[in-house]
């Protein structure tokens, strides 16, 4: 294997972490902040990538940006609605009911977005700004894919600054280690949830926006993708942003390296390094152990 | 104890009235007869299914509007398997004995077609398969009561492998063909690729396989893939890739310059042209097994004109064959001039039937449809008139070429 | 990044110090498993299989909650029931059409199951996303004996439970070091690993294709006695459970999952506690597997799906996790449903999502819990409170 070849297989590897991680970061705050293992999120995913296909095929492929930013602000706001009917009524219940609860929610989700988009598979273009490759050496590779690594960069960067040096992000923080100490300081702690929630839904929309033009857009959308979140997640550390980026990263290379070493048993590789890492440290690389 | 009985009893009874209360089929006078459809109509292939169920639903439409069946109007009864084998055969099961349908059409994946075929033999009710095409169905899994309406597993490959060598192997001037091949791993690719290579080298076509991959069937991300076969360095990638997967594979290799560095051959049908769009493979070998721009049975263009009407899209080749498929049950059921399955059977074995894909022999020995294979090379034009690519030349290898001899179908059914 | 603060902690770190108190009168315990009346059988007095000596203290803590009965009621009541079903089953082995005896065979298997699931779920309060992987593992068993061996049957069967257990031993030693949502979707890790070996290892399994027609003793696919026989063995496997659950070992996995620092300071050791759980789960799930291959004769690997992993949960929730059939009744509420809702109404996963968040949301236990008579008496009681105001 050549090393031109090698450096391809890794930048693919960075563009399957970079997705993961956008998706991946959203699931994590929220169950930093709210303690909710949300499986609708890959809904939330799948609703990001239809919007923006739908956006984008009804004012032309310009639009590709201008989706990029409205599509998870729509998502965000399903986001909000699905916050205040349904979670906020199991907050204070067991994680099994919380679980069936997303569970449930993604079920309705699946169904609804059949009937709203309808079951034709779709696809978005890249814009012509972000089409065709870079050559490294002998080999190409697809500028798109760059541009994934770069918005999971942008989307890392931007989350450190919220929670470094804002309020808003000094209160999930706070939510995160305590939050009835929190609401007896006086903050509204419910619409701090709210707020947390639609943040991760919209994260999970911008995740299927950025992806939009590198796949089908289909109904099953949303099934492909949350387990793998939810491994980045667990691998990371339930609740840390950064052990999602380095779960991602994990994922993305034993993926790639998979691939290349034993194709054949390639899927299994991302189910093998959350068992593992698990049995190192049973919380994650970043996470606190859970309490009884 | 006592009472925790009671309660689970009590509970269980009205259980069993809320969900039976559900049960009561709705009257249906005796003018009316039921056939069965359950097929994909959820998920990432509901696309499939929901264009295959919308043919049938056209060509019964057609036929209950011309005055119906033998006096009766035809309904179908229809549900989703989700791709999940049990319940193919659960919904089908029901719709025998709950609604009493008197013929079955086939579903979307090959594991619930051989499911339902097995169904369809106990029940023994006519079963037409225009979607799945396993060869196990007319072969190790036969029953007489199935009928294979599309290019089953032997005859697709060969037919690509027969273009292969005809068009494009001469044009290497001796050279050694670099092959490389990509399929999920289910028996339809793994058949596919298998027949295809085999049928190659019958054909003395020289050339070797430099890499073959096998992704996880409904996998997203291809781009490792793509990459290991782009560093195998072959002239034709033989991609058994279908639909949502297909389309995704296309989009990520695009990035590579996949298309400029390789030719690939794959299964570029109506629905991944119409996604792609312009950014279809141009120049790429495609396989359909009923391309909507070829067919000129009597009756298509009046189909095309009123699918396109209906739901603003060409028809896939699925809703093609859904629709000839409705139509072959029907031819059965005026020649037999009865819903008898034994009947519809018999007159339908070896029987030629008229659909709008032209006439349609059923072999006897096997109830292989002598259907064609359609090949051709992907335009990424955005043809005018259908408002999508199509194949800039489509050559149809007869069934004749392709098939199994009798013997050899004999041979290996049950 | 700790988590004392989070809002469901709270209710899980205070609950289980008040349920143990001898003040259990009252609609409270409604929804108490430990004043479940299948545990009245149990006698609290009997030392707990292989658990230190200490550990009955907190059997006889509870024992004021409920009489304490003599063991023969519960051989009586449990042989009763076991003829009553009997009863059952031939009845309707006789008046139900085919169609319906294998639409029972399928519950019957999922109905084990949800049961199965539930010795994790509700008595252990372990919550296993990765149940399907055992489940499957009993349908490939066979299958795959039968592809590659051409072996017969009855064998193969048999093995399914030692297949399952054997499986669940391993992944139980890994898994069950971490906790909760980590020990969810571990489980959930092991079942997809299960999964993608089945998918991808197309030269042992045929690949996402399945495998078909698997060889099944003629007289099981008559569908009359395919059903007593999957009727049978799913009945004897859930009494079988059901003695577990009210042995010493089963009263302790419940005190592990009332108050597991507790248990500990007890001197119970909980991950032996938990693993002999999980194996006994694995191994009924993997002879449900076995069961579905009487009625489907085939496997693929849907059958080891994260989704499939969900139908055991929405059924036991269904019908209710807090008591001992509740899940069996989930199974065929659930699964009846399904036929009637994808044929008539097509949506089916909008229906069974708002059913399933309505009983989140509104009635925890599940359809038993609407038949218990202390919800009766609260909801009878209710206006006279208000009005009179009472306590």
């Amino acid at each position: 294997m050549s090393v031109d070849s090698l450096v391809v297989e890794l930048l693919s590897a960075m563009t399957t972490a970079g997705s993961l991680f956008i998706i991946a970061a959203g699931l994590t705050l929220v169950f930093g902040a709210m303690r909710i293992a949300n499986i609708a999120h890959g809904s939330f995913y799948m609703y990001g990538a239809f919007l923006v296909s739908s956006i984008v095929s009804s004012f032309g492929g310009t639009a590709f940006w201008f989706s990029l930013a409205v599509a998870p602000m729509i998502v965000a706001a399903i986001g909000i609605v699905v916050e205040v009917t349904v979670l906020r009524r199991v907050y204070d219940k067991d994680h099994l009911t919380q679980l069936l609860a997303t569970y449930a929610l993604f079920l309705i989700l699946a169904d609804l977005g059949l009937r709203f988009w309808g079951a034709q598979s779709r696809a978005v273009p890249a814009p012509a700004i972000l089409s065709g490759s870079v050559r490294l050496g002998v080999a190409s590779f697809p500028i798109y894919d760059l541009f994934v690594v770069g918005a999971a960069i942008a989307v890392g960067a931007s989350l450190w600054a919220l929670l470094r040096f804002t309020l808003l992000g000094w209160r999930i923080l706070a939510a995160v280690e305590d939050a009835e100490m929190l609401a007896a300081k006086g903050t509204n702690v419910r619409l701090l949830y709210t707020t947390v929630f639609a943040l991760g839904a919209f994260l999970a929309g911008f995740g299927g926006a950025v992806i939009a033009p590198l796949q089908s857009i289909d109904t099953g959308l949303d099934a492909s993708i949350i387990v793998a979140a939810f491994i980045v997640v667990v691998i990371g550390g339930l609740g840390s942003v950064a052990g999602a980026a380095v779960g991602a990263v994990i994922v993305g290379l034993f993926e790639a390296l998979g691939i290349l070493w034993t194709p054949s048993w390639a899927p299994a590789y991302i189910y093998l390094a959350m068992i593992v890492v698990l049995q190192l440290r049973p919380s994650g690389l970043f996470g606190a152990a859970e309490t009884t | 104890m006592v009472k925790h009985l009671v309660r689970t009893g009590l509970a269980a009874v009205s259980a069993a009235m809320l969900t039976g209360s559900g049960w009561v089929v709705p009257a249906y006078g005796a003018d009316t007869v039921a056939v069965a459809l359950s097929t994909t109509l959820s998920g990432s292939i509901a696309e499939v299914g929901r264009t295959g169920l919308r043919g049938i639903r056209m060509a019964l439409d057609r036929i209950n509007a011309q005055g119906g069946l033998l006096g009766k109007q035809v309904r179908l009864v229809s549900a989703d398997d989700g791709a999940f084998p049990a319940n193919g055969v659960s919904n089908v099961r029901h719709m025998i004995l709950a609604d009493k349908a008197v013929a079955i059409f086939g579903p979307a994946t090959s594991a619930v077609g051989t499911a339902v075929e097995t169904v369809a033999g106990q029940y023994r009710l006519p079963v037409f398969f225009h979607m799945a095409n396993d060869i196990q169905i007319t072969t190790s899994n036969f029953t007489k009561y199935a009928f294979e309406l599309v290019p089953n597993t032997v005859m697709e490959p060969r037919a690509i492998a027969y273009y292969f060598a005809e068009n494009v192997a001469p044009k290497a001037g001796g050279k050694k063909i670099q092959i490389a091949t990509i399929t999920p791993n289910y028996s339809y690719g793994r058949d596919t690729v298998e027949v295809f290579l085999k049928t190659l080298k019958e054909l003395k076509v020289n050339f070797e396989v430099v890499a073959q991959e096998f992704p996880q069937l409904g996998a997203t991300d291809y781009t490792s893939y793509i990459s290991a076969l782009l560093a195998a360095h072959p002239n034709y990638v033989f991609a058994a890739i279908f639909g949502g997967d297909l389309i995704t594979f296309t989009k990520q290799a695009q990035g590579f310059n996949f298309f400029k560095q390789t030719k690939i051959v794959g299964f570029y049908d109506q629905v991944p042209l119409r996604v792609l769009g312009q950014d279809s493979p141009d120049g790429a070998i495609g396989w359909n097994r009923a391309p909507f721009w070829a067919e000129s049975g009597p009756g298509f263009k009046e189909f095309l004109a009123d699918y396109r009407a209906k739901f603003h899209d060409a028809p896939s080749a699925w809703a093609i064959t859904g629709y000839s498929a409705a139509q072959v049950w029907a031819y059965g059921v005026r020649k037999a001039g009865s819903f008898d399955a034994d009947k519809v059977v018999g007159a339908l074995s070896g029987a030629t039937v008229p659909t709008i894909r032209g006439e349609i022999t059923l072999r006897a020995c096997d109830h292989q449809a002598e259907v064609p294979e359609f090949i051709g090379r992907v335009s990424a034009q955005i043809d005018p008139q259908y408002g999508q690519p199509i194949y800039s030349q489509t050559v149809a290898i007869a069934a004749s070429k392709t098939m199994l001899t009798c013997a050899q179908a004999k041979s290996r059914q049950p | 990044m700790g988590q004392t603060g989070a809002p469901n902690n709270k209710s899980q770190l205070c609950a289980p110090a008040l349920r143990v108190t001898p003040a259990r009168v009252g609609p409270a315990q409604a929804a108490d498993p430990v004043a479940d009346p299948a545990q009245q059988a149990a006698d609290p007095s009997a030392p707990p299989l292989g658990a230190p000596p200490s550990n009955p203290r907190w059997a006889r803590q509870d024992a004021p909650v409920v009489a304490p009965m003599p063991a023969a009621w519960s051989a009586g009541h449990a042989l009763a029931m076991l003829g009553l079903s009997t009863a059952a089953a031939l009845a309707a082995s006789y008046m139900l059409s085919p169609v319906w005896l294998l639409e029972l065979q399928h519950v019957a298997a999922l109905a084990l199951f949800a049961v199965a699931t539930n010795l994790l779920v509700g008595y252990g309060g372990l919550v296993s996303f990765g149940q399907a992987a055992y489940y499957g593992l009993g349908a490939y068993t066979i299958a795959l004996a039968w592809l590659h061996f051409k072996a017969p049957f009855w064998p193969a069967f048999i093995a399914t439970p030692l297949v399952g257990a054997l499986s669940a031993f391993m992944v139980g030693l890994v898994a069950l070091r971490t906790r909760k949502l980590y020990f969810a979707l571990l489980t959930l890790a092991f079942a997809q690993l299960f999964y993608t070996v089945a998918q991808q290892q197309y030269e042992l399994t045929n690949g996402a294709t399945g495998i078909f027609g698997v060889g099944v003793p003629a007289a099981l696919m008559d569908p009359q006695i395919g059903f007593l026989f999957v009727f049978a063995a799913a009945a004897l496997a859930m009494l079988a459970l059901w003695k577990i659950t009210v042995s010493p070992f089963g009263l302790t996995l419940r005190a592990i999952r009332e108050n597991r620092a507790r248990a500990q300071s007890l001197g119970i050791d909980v991950f032996r506690h938990e693993l002999l759980a999980f194996v006994l789960a694995g191994a009924f799930s993997a002879l449900a597997g076995g069961l579905f291959i009487v009625h489907d004769q085939s496997a693929y690997p849907e059958l080891l799906d994260w989704t499939k992993s969900g139908e055991p949960i929405f059924m036991l929730v269904l019908g209710g996790m807090n008591s001992f059939l509740g899940p069996a009744l989930g199974a065929l509420v659930y699964q009846i449903s399904h036929e009637v809702i994808v044929q008539h109404l097509r949506d089916w996963q909008l229906v069974l999502g708002l059913v399933v968040l309505a009983i989140v949301l509104f009635m925890p236990d599940g359809i038993v819990g609407l038949f218990s008579a202390e919800r009766w008496r609260r909801w009878l009681a209710r206006p006279r409170s208000v009005g009179g105001g009472e306590t």
